[in-house]
């Protein structure tokens, strides 16, 4: 199929394996796909942190439930990537070790509070949550596949993590204000998690044309404004002054985008902060941990695990 | 041999299981599950796979994590909090609720049968 095509027929679920597609469009889809499993993984690894944190055992048990859907995500979205035929899970895997793989900002800061769970847990997931309900309408039908799955989880984790955010900021005094403080530090984080503004996003164009896409950033950043700060609000968090929120004409909100650190963004997304080098790090060390595990689930697919081949 | 069939309706769709057919091979399998599965059903694709490459989880392995009380893990356990401000979130929920019910019915006639 030629690129032309492709842009004429784009639509939700409309390609597949059994569709000749062109180099351009695999390309695309594949580093669009692997960096949203990268994210599950890396988000997974992160929140498992927080299952030692947990004040009480039903948050506890939550919290594994959620780690555990998280790396479920991971190997969903792997196989959906796989099934454009530009790179193996194990590749993907291999890159995401060697600090070649990309992912989610706010995956490279590393936590080591309780206080941070619901700004990942219920901010952060939620907004993913906006994003891949807009992907079950993306043109490559493995990945809306898995979307629809892994949309019918996430409700549970962004519901648990604003049930966080609620029972916290029903906290002590001092337990509100290190709340909010922690808050503060994410927020910012949380507005870049969307990415720049159409204008400097590069992927953002062809993405959209061939229907990998079907809302731009921007969008999906004021969406995520109208419903979240309400809810932050609710709960009683203050909206820090800077990043500066405006309404527009139309009544919706959105952020004035000088006001970030995209320096600080760009090094993260070149793999190249201090965190970075640490989460990567340290999932490399458990991949090469458990590297006996596959190493041996290999050795034995190559013996004696096939079932006898059907004769065609 | 026996050849499963999976049919997929129209593009984006998931391939579902039509039934199975009797061939020697995937050539006539495919051939007797577009004559049999296709002929008149909307059809975009259809999978055929020998019978004995499919592995099977039976109804009493699929339910093993099912005995125990694992609300912690539903959407509907948070009942404090407000679903309806995301549509996301609120249709997750109804999903959610939606599979929990079909597992309490299954475990409820089970109980009826013991």
């Amino acid at each position: 199929m030629d690129l032309e095509t492709v842009r004429k027929r784009a639509g939700p679920r409309e390609f597949g394996p059994a569709d000749d597609m062109p180099e351009r469009y695999r390309t695309a889809a594949t580093r669009m796909i692997q960096f949203h499993a990268n994210s599950e993984v890396m988000g997974g690894y992160l929140d498992k942190t927080f299952t030692r944190k947990a004040p009480s055992l039903d948050r506890k048990l939550a919290n594994t439930a959620k780690v555990q859907d998280e790396i479920g995500h991971a190997q969903l979205l792997y196989r959906a990537a796989e099934t454009l035929g530009v790179k193996t899970r194990a590749e993907m895997l291999e890159e995401l070790a060697n600090g070649d793989g990309k992912f989610l900002n706010c995956f490279h800061y590393p936590v080591d509070s309780w206080y941070e769970a619901p700004m990942i847990d219920f901010f952060v997931d939620g907004g993913a949550m906006r994003r891949q309900a807009t992907l079950k309408s993306t043109s490559w039908t493995p990945y809306a596949h898995a979307m629809d799955k892994i949309c019918f989880e996430e409700g549970f984790h962004v519901k648990h993590g604003e049930s966080i955010l609620r029972e916290l900021m029903n906290g002590s005094k001092a337990t509100q204000e290190r709340t909010q403080e922690t808050f503060d530090e994410w927020w910012p984080r949380i507005l870049q998690f969307f990415g720049p503004t159409n204008d400097e996003s590069v992927h953002d164009d062809f993405g959209r044309a061939v229907g990998l896409k079907t809302v731009t950033n921007d969008e999906l950043r004021n969406s995520f404004l109208n419903m979240y700060i309400p809810k932050a609000e609710k709960h009683g968090l203050e909206i820090p002054e800077y990043p500066r929120i405006y309404e527009r004409d139309d009544g919706t909100m959105a952020v004035r985008e000088d006001d970030l650190d995209w320096d600080e963004f760009r090094t993260i997304s070149r793999n190249e902060y201090e965190g970075s080098h640490e989460q990567i790090g340290s999932r490399r060390r458990r991949q090469e941990a458990v590297d006996w595990v596959r190493k041996s689930l290999d050795s034995w697919e190559s013996s004696a695990g096939t079932t006898p081949r059907a004769a065609d | 041999m026996i050849w499963e069939v999976f049919r997929q309706e129209a593009p984006g769709d998931y391939h579902e299981h039509v039934g199975n057919v009797h061939a020697p091979d995937r050539e006539m399998a495919k051939l007797f599950a577009r004559i049999q599965h296709a002929r008149r059903m909307q059809t975009n694709s259809l999978w055929v796979t020998p019978r004995e490459e499919i592995g099977e989880v039976s109804a009493e392995d699929a339910a093993f994590d099912g005995r125990t009380d694992k609300s912690y893990r539903w959407a509907m356990t948070y009942n404090e909090i407000d679903a309806s401000f995301a549509e996301e979130v609120a249709d997750s929920e109804s999903e959610q609720r939606e599979a929990a019910r079909k597992r309490r019915e299954a475990l409820r006639d089970e109980g009826n049968e013991a």
